[in-house]
């Protein structure tokens, strides 16, 4: 690697040559404010936020846009540049609302922090600042099914532009009118119509762009805990970061309260889709199963404990009358260790290898043929791992599950006894109402379902099984490019719901197999030994999952003055508004609040 | 609408801005002639450079239908591979392009420092007068739009008077005006002054 | 000095091709031609000639830069965007003499190795495209322009290209996005169009009096070039002069004429009954000179002595009756209006000067703002993606340097102390 040496703060720093002054500086924990640069889009220059005095060069240059050269002397702190910096803020806020109170970004958002750290003391602004809506005021729009723009909000940084031209490939936003007139906007205000929305919310350094889903839901000092994971609605495995909410003991609803893109340079970059970004309420969904269920006498069925229901697996199983009236339909969503025990099971039971099927949905997804993030049409994470594992994993020309054989045994009633393992999202197992349709006709004798959702398959089964959907438990997948990668446990399943693993050790251990494991863990370490000559899997045994990330208690450790945000975020109070002077120039010396009729 | 597997739209529920947007008007295809014109220029360009027509391909719009609407900003956009988004991020920063229905005579006005200097706000102020509008807006009868531009680049022969994008009128006085808008609305074009550097004008 | 450019430019039909071959017409290229591209560039080197539009760059040292070792095609882009308030030089070029633009093309083209020259024209001259089309077309017919050219078995195209109303297109890189097909907004520098450029290919954006004088080079020399000027400004020059004076116009003369001599000289000094207030020597964008500075050569290394630039060298003469407050006003509705809004400083920077001129101008205004108003010009000059954002402050900077009673009367009284009676009735609402 040829390497630089520059000179930042007179701090000498030696860099990847290629590399910007900005980034040469933030590789260095030097601190240069910026909006118009996204590492992951191209340089605009035109924030000029990052100007920094270069020595020889007679005029401040912009850090973003000047590769760094042997030899080169910066400084971000003459007064020089710091005056200079701070009249850019200047300009940047005196149009920009001082909303920050109701603004989804608040806490989070680069204008915020920069300028408290950068910007001048006060604004000598002193007229009406501009609005983009006339009468009435309405700058919340609706900017297409996922997002809302507020445009008073906007500072023009264009990344939203670029990100649209350069990496969706499909240019829907543009910018209209010029000059001090300019607006953000699609075209006759249709919205962005793109599975990669959401990431135009991680670009927007401001509280412009906010997600449908996100708005007025929590905000970073009410979620602290974050746990960095990946992404498994699809096979590309994208790295996430799940956002918690933390809340009082009484207070309803998700802690899961946003999942957002983690850069991963050999994944998804910066980005991720709108799939994996917004389908996650399920979760903590009035749906999810949250009791082993089993059909009464009556034929309903009915809540009972994972004692009784184990035990009844085992017997259904025992009495299927051997192997080959017994079946296994896997879906591509099973974990390396779920696979595992899975197999283990099979070995126990004398499976034929016929009896095992591995199913998935494929969709192909619709975006810009030029597309730089492509979102992969199978809708399973870990098809490379059950291939390796042994599994079946066998695609029709289309690409779709080939369940042929296996769906003739079933409802030729050559398969008595089906046990489905179904940890995803409703309806990525692929189509299944062959199986419940089979089971209802009574060809199919005994259906058991091990799984997260009521889904009509589920309603069907004989025996339900709750399962961990992928941000409850520690659980491993190999993605498209033959890529280990970990989910991290970040909520607890819910109710009497349990981690996969462990059902399916219980499971195995009433029908007798040998099974010792005691955690996930455990389970990785005897893959890893079988698979030991497979590179792919060298890192499995020692596979790190993140954990919820400690921040204590925000609102208890906070400075007392900030109780109020804890009385807006958390009680029913009717909402404040700042009710500012016109003319007062410095609105800091104390903040009015009143309450609104 | 939307093809968002999660996010269902229906467009007529949420906010909108109130921004003003491009009419959507008729349905829109350049005539063949307009059609040839700009297939002609888009030769003059590399065939990966197709949006470069762009100006030239709006100015033939509003030579056809007199100003931008949205379906010929489609129909623009299908030619020059581009999104309408695209054609609208171009359209609306140059001031030339009307976004939306004009006068028949738009009477351009110069209105920077030289002219300026030589009576332009009394000339604008005049026509004003003349034509019982603002500058920027259009007279009820459809027949005169008026608008103050900035410098045309004849500061010598200032107050410089623009018709419809192309036709000047020079050194322009306030007590002139009320006979150029009735000389406009009887003979178009035909009564500017036109350049004064065209000395072999008859 | 006698005209070289604008000789011809009274006698009827001198902008035909037939007028033009009658008078050396095409016999610049023709030399060029004969010569190998490199020494057309150590030529125009030699002869000093420095860019027309406003940065008085040196042409040759441009073309030198432009990447020679490349696979990748070259052109020239003639920026014919005359927009800077108070020039009109190319204007009359264009309408009277467009041979000589293509000719000055061509030579441009042979020298970097283009094979196309866009002429990037500004949407308002419509009556100019018409000429240059009509004599372009002829120059096709005739082999001087296209395929083997004067049978030399040299190639190039020309096209015109119309913009549509934007200021900012006079900026080089803004003018390449323009042709582009986008948004007339300035590029990042580097890498300078001589590197990456048109299609990100190596241009050269030069202007068009500039091109206009690469014909008399070849034919007459290097030498004979210098010579019509004081050091390093040589060459003839258009001067444009306008507002007050008796004889608003374009002038040719050699950059050692006073500015005193081109105005009270060239354009007949001011209006009667009325003294010289301050001029702008060199387009909207520059430094205010005040009467008693005038007695220097309208050169661009004098003017720049004297705190000012020559700039596109548009002459804006003021009276006394001129309203300095006003006219800062005037021109920062201008850089407001005309503001690509792409960085910072300038797009909420021009607006914020305008409306508090504004508020001055209207008698609103508090003392304070007069020293506001230097504070925020010095914060966009210098701090923007282009020069517009110096462009912008200048007027505000400028006036209240040298007229700051002015403005100091405004704010004591309440109203303008200078109303002239070509103004209108009161202040136009900005819109």
């Amino acid at each position: 690697m040829d390497t630089v040496t520059l000179t930042i703060d007179g701090r000498e720093v030696t860099v990847e040559k290629g590399k910007t002054v900005l980034q040469a500086a933030i590789d260095n924990g030097v601190q240069i404010p910026y909006y118009c640069y996204h590492p992951g889009l191209g340089i605009d220059g035109s924030c000029r936020v990052c100007i920094v005095k270069i020595e020889k060069l007679p005029k401040l240059q912009t850090s973003c846009s000047t590769p760094v050269a042997e030899g080169m002397v910066v400084s971000t702190q003459t007064p020089e540049v710091v005056e200079a910096r701070a009249s850019v803020f200047e300009f940047l806020l005196i149009n920009h609302p001082l909303d920050c109170p109701v603004c989804d970004k608040g806490g989070e958002c680069p204008l915020q922090d920069f300028s408290y750290s950068f910007g001048p003391n006060e604004s000598r602004m002193e007229f009406p600042r501009r609005v983009f809506d006339g009468e009435g005021v309405r700058a919340d729009v609706d900017f297409g099914p996922t997002l809302m723009l507020n445009r008073n909000r906007c500072i023009l940084c264009t990344r939203c532009v670029r990100f649209m031209r350069e990496i969706d490939t499909d240019p829907q936003i543009n910018i209209v009118d010029r000059g001090y007139g300019s607006e953000i906007a699609t075209f006759q205000e249709e919205g962005v119509h793109s599975l990669l929305s959401g990431n135009l919310m991680d670009v927007c350094p401001v509280g412009a762009i906010t997600t449908r889903d996100y708005r007025f839901k929590s905000r970073p000092w009410d979620n602290p805990d974050a746990v960095d994971t990946i992404c498994t609605l699809c096979e590309k495995g994208c790295n996430t970061t799940a956002w918690l909410k933390a809340k009082p003991e009484w207070a309803k609803g998700a802690r899961l309260i946003r999942i957002t893109p983690r850069f991963n340079p050999d994944v998804n970059d910066y980005w991720m889709c709108d799939i994996g970004r917004f389908d996650y309420r399920w979760i903590e969904g009035d749906n999810r199963l949250q009791k082993p269920l089993l059909r009464s006498e009556a034929g309903v069925l009915e809540p009972t404990d994972w004692r009784n229901v184990v035990g009844k697996v085992a017997d259904r199983v025992t009495a299927a009358g051997g192997p080959s009236a017994l079946g296994f339909l896997v879906s591509g969503h099973a974990s390396l260790e779920e696979l595992a025990l899975i197999g283990r099971l099979g070995g126990t039971l004398g499976l034929r290898e016929e009896g095992v099927a591995v199913g998935w949905r494929r969709r192909e997804k619709p975006q810009a043929p030029g597309a730089k993030f492509k979102i992969p049409p199978v809708d399973a994470p870990n098809l490379m791992g059950a291939a390796d594992m042994g599994f079946p994993v066998r695609p029709t020309s289309s690409g779709d599950a080939d369940l042929a054989a296996f769906r003739g045994d079933v409802e030729a009633g050559r398969i008595t006894v089906l046990y489905v393992f179904d940890p995803g999202p409703e309806g990525t197992l692929g189509d299944v109402s062959w199986i419940v349709e089979a089971r209802q006709s009574g060809r199919l004798q005994h259906l058991i379902v091990q799984g997260v959702l009521m889904t009509p398959l589920a309603a069907a089964a004989d025996i339900v099984l709750p399962g961990a959907a992928w941000v409850e438990k520690d659980a491993a997948y190999v993605n498209e490019q033959g890529r280990l990668q970990g989910a991290a446990r970040a909520i607890a399943p819910p109710g009497e719901a349990m981690e996969d693993w462990q059902i399916l050790v219980n499971v195995g251990l009433a029908l007798g197999a040998p099974l010792t494991y005691t955690s996930s863990q455990e389970v990785r370490a005897e893959i890893a030994a079988g698979l030991g000559d497979n590179p792919r899997y060298a890192g499995l045994a020692e596979l790190a999952f993140a954990r919820p990330t400690a921040a204590g208690n925000w609102l208890k450790t906070s400075n007392p003055s900030e109780r109020w945000k804890w009385d807006f975020m958390f009680q029913d109070l009717p909402p404040v508004k700042f009710v500012g002077k016109p003319g007062a120039t410095s609105w800091m010396n104390g903040i009015p609040l009143t309450e609104v009729e | 609408m939307s093809f968002h597997p999660l996010m269902l739209y229906d467009p007529e529920r949420f906010q909108r801005s109130e921004r003003r947007l491009l009419e959507e008007g008729e349905p829109f295809t350049f005539a063949p002639e307009r059609r040839a014109a700009l297939d002609e220029l888009l030769t003059k360009y590399p065939p990966d450079r197709k949006r470069s027509a762009i100006l030239a391909a709006l100015y033939l719009v509003q030579e056809q239908q007199g100003y931008l609407t949205a379906n010929a900003v489609r129909h623009v956009g299908g030619i020059l591979e581009m999104t309408p988004a695209e054609v609208e991020d171009v359209a609306t920063y140059y001031v030339m392009f009307f976004k939306e229905k004009v006068g028949k005579h738009v009477v351009q006005v110069c209105r920077t420092l030289s002219c300026a200097l030589a009576g332009a706000e009394r000339v604008t102020e005049a026509l004003s007068h003349t034509l019982g509008i603002a500058p920027g807006e259009t007279d009820p009868s459809g027949m005169f739009t008026l608008l103050e531009f900035e410098c045309l680049g004849a500061c010598d022969r200032a107050p410089v008077v623009m018709v419809n994008n192309e036709d000047w009128h020079e050194r322009v006085r306030p007590e002139d005006c009320g006979r150029l808008v009735e000389d406009i609305r009887a003979r178009g074009p035909a009564a500017s002054s036109g350049c004064h550097l065209r000395i072999e004008r008859p | 000095m006698e005209p070289v450019l604008t000789r011809y430019i009274r006698e009827p039909n001198s902008y035909t091709l037939d007028f033009f071959l009658k008078h050396d017409g095409y016999n610049g290229l023709k030399a060029a031609l004969g010569m190998e591209p490199n020494a057309v560039i150590d030529l125009v080197k030699a002869s000093g000639l420095r860019g027309r539009g406003g940065a008085g760059f040196p042409t040759g040292l441009k073309w030198q830069f432009v990447l020679k070792d490349t696979p990748l095609p070259k052109y020239i882009c003639c920026n014919a965007d005359e927009s800077e308030p108070g020039t009109f030089k190319d204007h009359v070029l264009m309408e009277r003499n467009p041979h000589l633009l293509f000719e000055g093309c061509l030579i441009g083209c042979r020298a970097i190795g283009a094979k196309v020259a866009y002429i990037y024209i500004r949407g308002e001259f419509f009556h100019v495209q018409k000429v240059l089309e009509a004599e372009l077309a002829k120059a096709y017919a005739q082999g001087y322009v296209g395929k083997n050219i004067m049978g030399t078995g040299f190639d190039c195209d020309i096209v015109i290209h119309r913009g549509a109303g934007a200021y900012e297109a006079g900026e080089e890189t803004a003018l390449i996005e323009s042709l582009e097909g986008k948004r007339a907004q300035p590029r990042i520098k580097p890498p300078f169009p001589a590197v990456s450029g048109l299609y990100n290919c190596p241009t050269a954006v030069n202007n068009v009096e500039t091109l206009c004088n690469l014909p008399s080079i070849l034919l007459n020399g290097a030498e004979w070039f210098t010579s019509l000027g004081p050091e390093k400004n040589g060459g003839p020059k258009l001067f444009c002069v306008s507002g007050h004076v008796k004889k608003p116009g374009t002038y040719e003369a050699s950059m050692s004429t006073t500015l005193h001599e081109l105005i009270y000289g060239h354009a007949g000094g001011i209006r009667d009954g009325h003294q010289l207030k301050a001029i702008i020597p060199g387009g909207s964008s520059v430094p205010i000179l005040l009467p008693h500075e005038l007695e220097i050569p309208a050169s661009f290394d004098a003017v720049a002595q004297v705190g000012s630039m020559l700039g596109s060298a548009g002459i804006i003469v003021m009276d006394e009756t001129t309203c300095m407050v006003w006219a800062a006003r005037n021109l920062l509705y201008f850089y407001k209006h005309e503001s690509c809004g792409k960085c910072t400083p300038c797009r909420e920077g021009g607006d914020w000067l305008h409306r508090i001129l504004t508020k001055i101008e209207n008698g609103e205004g508090e003392m304070r703002d007069i020293d506001l108003l230097t504070s925020i010009g010095s914060n966009i000059a210098g701090k923007t993606l282009c020069a517009f954002g110096d462009a912008a402050a200048t007027p505000a900077l400028t006036t209240v340097k040298h007229f700051r009673p002015e403005f100091e009367a405004h704010v004591r009284e309440g109203r303008c102390t200078v109303p002239a009676d070509w103004r209108a009735a009161r202040t136009p609402v900005a819109h």
